[in-house]
This record gives C-alpha cells, structure tokens and sequence, in this order.
C-alpha cells in the first residue's frame, strides 16, 4: 500500500505543473547559488593561498633586526576557507578573514567581508545554504499542504477507505513521494559540491564524511518539515486553512524564532561594547607588568625577584639580557589578561548559544542552521578556535622572539640585531579545526533535539494519521 | 450478503437511524428510497464503518461491521453520489490504483477488461479522468468493484444527476453484477430508476423503515402510489 501510493503521488505530483515549475526554480537557483559560491570559494582561496606565501616571505626576509622590533612589525595569521562552505557560508562573511599578531596586543579578525559591501548586502546573498535552509522547505510546503486535505475535499479519502485503506500508511506513501523530489534534488547538489571540491587539492582538506553528515542534517530537518505539514493536512479540513498555517509555521520557525532567538540572547546576555571591552583591558593591563617600562611597581618587583633568584646585586650580572626577560613578563601577564576577558566574551558566548539550545524544541531551524555551519565549519566556535590558535601562536613567537633576545644580547644592548636567516626558524602558523566528531561531541544537545524532532514529528504524524 | 438488525445511531436527542433490520441476499438489489435526511446515508456509512452505531448489529458477509470493520472492506464497494477520481491520472491508473489499496494486482490487459464490463468506452481508458463526466466515473467506479470481486456493493445515490442513457446504462451494469451474485444495497431518491434495477424497495423517513416491497409485487404506478402516502403518513 506504500509503495503503491508513492508511485501514485509520484506520477500525480510529476504531472503537476505547478510542482514541475516549483522545482525547476530551486534546481537553477540551487545552480546558479553553486556557480556563485565556488567561484566565491575559488577566489577566496586563491587570496589565502597568496596572502599566506606573501606574509610568510616578507617575515623571512625581514634581514637583520633586533627581535622585539620584529615582534611589533608582527605578521598575519590568515584564517583558510574550508570547503564546506561552498554549502554553508555560516558566519564567515561577519568574523573577518585574518589576525594581525603583534607584541603586546590580542588582535581581533579584520577585513571583514561584510564591510566591504554596500547597503544592497542587506536583502541577502543566494547562497545554497539559504535555498537550502528556507526555499526548500517553502516548496515542502507547496506541495504537501493539500496531500490530505484535498482527498478530504475530492471525497477519494471515503473511496479508499472503502478499498481498506490504512491511514498511516496513505500517509506514508505520500510522505516517500514528498520526500523523493527533494532527495534527489539536495543529493544532486551535495554531490555536485562534493566532486567539485575533491577535484580542488589546494584548498583545505575535504572530507566525504562531513559533506554526508551535512546531507544526512538537511535530510532529517527536512523530514521534520515534511511531518509537520502532514500532520496539518490531515488535522484540518480544508486545504486553504492548511496553507495559511503551513506557511505560518513556515514564517514563525524559520523566521520568528530565530530572531527572537537572537533577540533574547542578546537582551540576557549581552556583550559589552567595544569601548568597554578595551578600558577593562587598558585597565588591567597597567595594575600589571608593563615589559616597556622598567619603573613601574610590577616591574620593580619582578627586578628584585629575579636578582634574589639568581643570587646577584645587579642585572647586568644576570646570565642573559634581562631587557628580553622582562618583555617575555610583560606579554606572558598580557596574555592572561587578554585571556580573561575574551573567555568573558566566550562565556556570554555560550550563555547565549543556551537560549539558542533552548528555543530550538520549538524551531527545528535553529539546531539545523547550527549543526550546519558547525560541520561547514563556518560557525563561532570554529571562529572562537581559530582566534584562540591564532593568540597562542602569538603568545609562542613573542617567548621565541624574546627568548632569542634575551639570551643572545646582554642587558641594555638594544642595539641587538637577530641574524637574517633568524626569522625563518619560527614555526608556521598552522591552524588545524576540529574535526568532524569533535564538531558533533560539541553540539550534541543540538544533534539530540533534531533527533526528538525526528522521532517525535512521526509518532505525532502516526497518531495523527493512524484513523483517518 | 448484508444482514442489517435493530441498527440505531443517535446523534444526541436526533436519532439519524431508529432500530432498522434489513437483509439483502446475494444476487439482490435492495433500493432505499425516502427524502434528505430520512437516514439513507447514514445506513451507507455505518456499513462502511465510516461511523459507529449506538445500537444493533450489521453484517458483511457474515462480518460484523461493529467488531471488525476493517475485515469488511474485503467483502464491499462502495460507490458514492459523485465519484471523484485522481483527474492527473487516467482511468487504468485509477482503477490500478484503487485495486492495490484493496490488495489487488492487475496487469494492463486485465485492468482493460474490468473498465470494458463497467461500460467505458476503450478510447477513454487512457485519457486523463479530469475531463470525465459523472456517467464516466460511476463506470470506473463500478469497474473498481468488479476488480474487487466485491460481494457487497453499496450504492449511494449513484444516479443522481445522471442524463436518462447514463442511468440506462448503470442499471444495466447493476444488473449484471447482480448475475455475478453481487448483493447490492443502493439509497437513491430515483423510483423510477428503483423500479427498474431492484428486487427490493424499502421506503424510510426519519430514521426507520416505513416500508418493504418486493418489486414484483407492485406496479410502478402502485409503487408510486405507496411511496408517496408512506411519505406523506407521518406529516399529517
């Protein structure tokens, strides 16, 4: 009865045209969304491949210099576009592109793609991810909202219940010819990515693994949306009543929540500004050691540790350059400083990321849309790893700067110039993400409540539908 | 055949059907005449299991349609006032259709075969359904149950709205279903059309059967006669 009814619906919803036209506008604008976005990820790529080649050999040839001047002459650390984003460009476009590392400060990203836009940004890009996340499901909408109402309306539901149809598995049938279109459709572009980007070795590291992970996420948000708008074709009985409240539902999960979402994340949660942000560190940062000014209090301190430590009178007997020393003081105490008020930030973060959690047992959008940019790894977190790398790579080559300055000089000879080919001796800034299990260990809760969704949307549909 | 005892369905204080016992043996056709809402439709449904009755018992075959509703639909068709199909699909995917729900698997040839016994003319068996007039779909519709090899057929209204050759034409389908040993159990406002299909006319009005006549024993202007004082007794 199943598969009778799927080859049924299949054959009717084929020879639909308003169905066939339906799904001839997302299969060109999923096309023209794939063309866009690779050439985007192509070029983006390109840039990072070059960016990275051309920082690293202006560091190398720097010539002779003395290391903490190199240390303010800084570098980049450039962050690379991973190949899943030709899907899901997550946040990418608002967390900037690359970190500029510098001796005493924690840089935030810059060159922030979204700045670079006009106001015309505003309406949105035609992404897949956005086709994939809310024109499909509005298609969902279009061709399921009548699949039960309209046997109620044409009386063929009393003709097949007088055949021996089975409720529930009417339904299912249907459910299969529902959700085959939009399978063939999402694989074909899921596999379209997936061979372009495996026949792109330059640019990061591909992963099958991730792609069917993504595939299997939009799979399952879609059999979710496909349950809901069956449950409400066979709860009302008419078929103009199932459109308004599919479409409603439609509005209220892919639209309301996720900006109330937002909303109240930011109401309960909010990050401070970024004038705040800076006057607390400016702040902290001078109750503590400065490594450019040896008078202050911290630093007289530190002086008259170091010379009771190695058991001399002053620092010029000290067996290195205590100048280097000091400055490594000066950026390890920074460092912590920075590192607490960006884990400050990292907390509302997550605090945030908790309402987010919350909201999505009523919006299977927000656990879909998190799930995705966490696999494409486009998301904050993803963001927030990388920043922090990037910050501990700092932190690594401000010890190797210093450390070379202050056991190859002596104290107060600031004249100390580091050998030319010095520079190349500093490990690459080599950023790995976290891999895929990692990604769903830390989005389990979101991984769970689509699953709830999943299972709970077809117990309800079943019941629903189990008498017709 | 269909066995109807003391059959009774209240809604509230409205009683839609009053302790109604009827039999239709097979090769019978048994008509239920009487006026909108005197309670036709609701025997139909309750036969169907569409409803529950209140009270009293019916039997498909020898199945109780109370206790096991869904075992009956082995045994009957059903073909209501305005048959509706699925209009993208042509009338052998229909009757295909309809048939594996029941269970039924047929290739082309045969599917060909039952719209042929039903009437319909082989130039149309292909063509979508959507631009077929009622007398086109009540002849799907009986094919649908010669495909069932149904041994009940359950008839509501089938003629109403039917030109005179159309409803020639399915009183004659029913009579060769009733040579198959179909029993058949049709409500209808049609006495002439009853006069002519029937071995059995029963006559209700609110809810209960007034009366029952083997067609034989009447005239159709006795018949007429009959049926319009049943109708008119209890009014006055």
């Amino acid at each position: 009865m199943i598969i009778h009814t799927f080859k049924k619906e299949t054959k009717e919803l084929w020879r639909d045209g308003r169905v066939r036209i339906a799904f001839i506008i997302v299969l060109f604008l999923t096309a023209v969304a794939i063309f866009i976005s690779t050439n985007h990820y192509k070029s983006v790529n390109e840039q990072y491949v070059e960016a990275n080649a051309n920082e690293r050999e202006v560091w190398d040839n720097q010539g002779e210099k003395n290391p903490h001047s190199a240390a303010h002459y800084g570098t980049y650390a450039f962050k690379p576009k991973y190949p899943l984003s030709l899907i899901d460009q997550g946040v990418d476009k608002y967390t900037g592109t690359s970190i500029f590392l510098e001796a005493h400060r924690r840089n935030e990203a810059q060159f922030i793609a979204a700045s670079d836009q006009t106001g015309l940004a505003r309406f949105g890009d035609l992404t897949p991810d956005f086709i994939l996340l809310f024109i499909i499901p509005l298609l969902l909408i279009l061709v399921a909202y009548n699949s039960i109402t309209k046997e109620r309306e044409r009386g063929t539901l009393r003709l097949l219940k007088s055949q021996g149809a089975i409720g529930w598995k009417i339904v299912f049938g249907k459910w299969l010819a529902i959700f085959s279109p939009v399978f063939i459709i999402s694989f074909m572009l899921f596999l379209l990515a997936g061979l372009l980007l495996s026949n792109l070795p330059d640019f990061g590291v591909f992963s099958w693994s991730s792609l069917i992970t993504l595939f299997a996420t939009y799979m399952i948000y879609y059999a979710i949306f496909i349950n809901l708008v069956l449950i409400i074709s066979a709860t009302v009985k008419k078929s103009g009543i199932a459109l308004v409240l599919s479409l409603s539902v439609w509005i209220l999960v892919c639209l309301v929540l996720p900006k109330m979402a937002s909303n109240l994340a930011e109401y309960k949660y909010p990050y401070p500004t970024r004038q705040e942000f800076s006057a607390n560190i400016s702040k902290d940062k001078k109750l503590g050691l400065d490594g450019h000014n040896p008078w202050n209090k911290a630093a007289k301190e530190l002086e008259k540790k170091t010379l009771k430590e190695y058991g001399v009178d002053s620092l010029s007997q000290l067996p290195f350059n205590y100048d280097g020393y000091r400055m490594q003081k000066g950026e390890e105490h920074e460092a912590e400083i920075y590192f607490k008020h960006y884990n400050y930030l990292k907390t509302q973060y997550s605090n945030q990321n908790g309402i987010y959690q919350k909201l999505a047992a009523i919006s299977p959008y927000l656990p879909t849309r998190f799930l995705s940019m966490a696999i494409a790894k486009t998301d904050y977190n993803t963001h927030w790893d990388f920043s922090d790398a990037a910050e501990n790579y700092r932190i690594e080559s401000q010890k190797f700067l210093n450390d070379h300055f202050a056991k190859e000089s002596k104290y107060g000879e600031w004249g100390f110039k580091a050998d030319a080919d010095f520079w190349r001796k500093l490990p690459k800034f080599n950023y790995e993400p976290p891999s895929l299990s990692k990604t769903i260990q830390t989005n389990m809760s979101g991984v769970f409540i689509m699953l709830i969704w999943f299972v709970g949307s077809f117990t309800v549909l079943f019941f629903t539908t189990k008498s017709l | 055949m269909v066995q109807i005892d003391n059959l009774t369905k209240t809604y509230g204080d409205l009683t839609a059907l009053d302790a109604l016992s009827l039999t239709v043996k097979k090769g019978e056709i048994y008509c239920l005449l009487g006026a909108n809402g005197a309670g036709k439709t609701t025997t139909i449904n309750l036969l169907l299991g569409f409803i529950k009755p209140t009270s009293g018992s019916a039997y498909i075959n020898d199945v109780s349609v109370v206790e096991q509703p869904k075992l009956t639909k082995n045994h009957l068709a059903y073909i209501p006032e305005n048959l509706m199909l699925y209009p993208s699909l042509t009338a052998v995917e229909n009757l295909d259709y309809f048939s594996g729900i029941a269970n039924k698997k047929f290739n082309k040839e045969e599917l060909e075969t039952f719209l042929v016994d039903a009437g319909l003319q082989t130039s149309a068996f292909h063509k979508s359904v959507s631009k077929y007039s009622k007398g086109m779909r009540q002849k799907v519709g009986i094919a649908i149950a010669l495909a069932k090899d149904a041994k009940v057929l359950l008839l509501d209204e089938p003629t109403s709205g039917l030109d005179p050759k159309a409803s020639n034409e399915f009183g004659q389908l029913l009579q060769k279903l009733r040579q198959k040993e179909v029993a058949t159990l049709m409500a209808t406002h049609d006495l002439f059309r009853a006069k002519e299909v029937a071995t059995t006319i029963g006559v209700m009005k609110d809810g209960q059967l007034k009366q029952q006549w083997a067609v034989d024993e009447l005239s159709l202007k006795e018949l007429e006669d009959s049926y319009l004082e049943t109708m008119s007794y209890n009014s006055l």
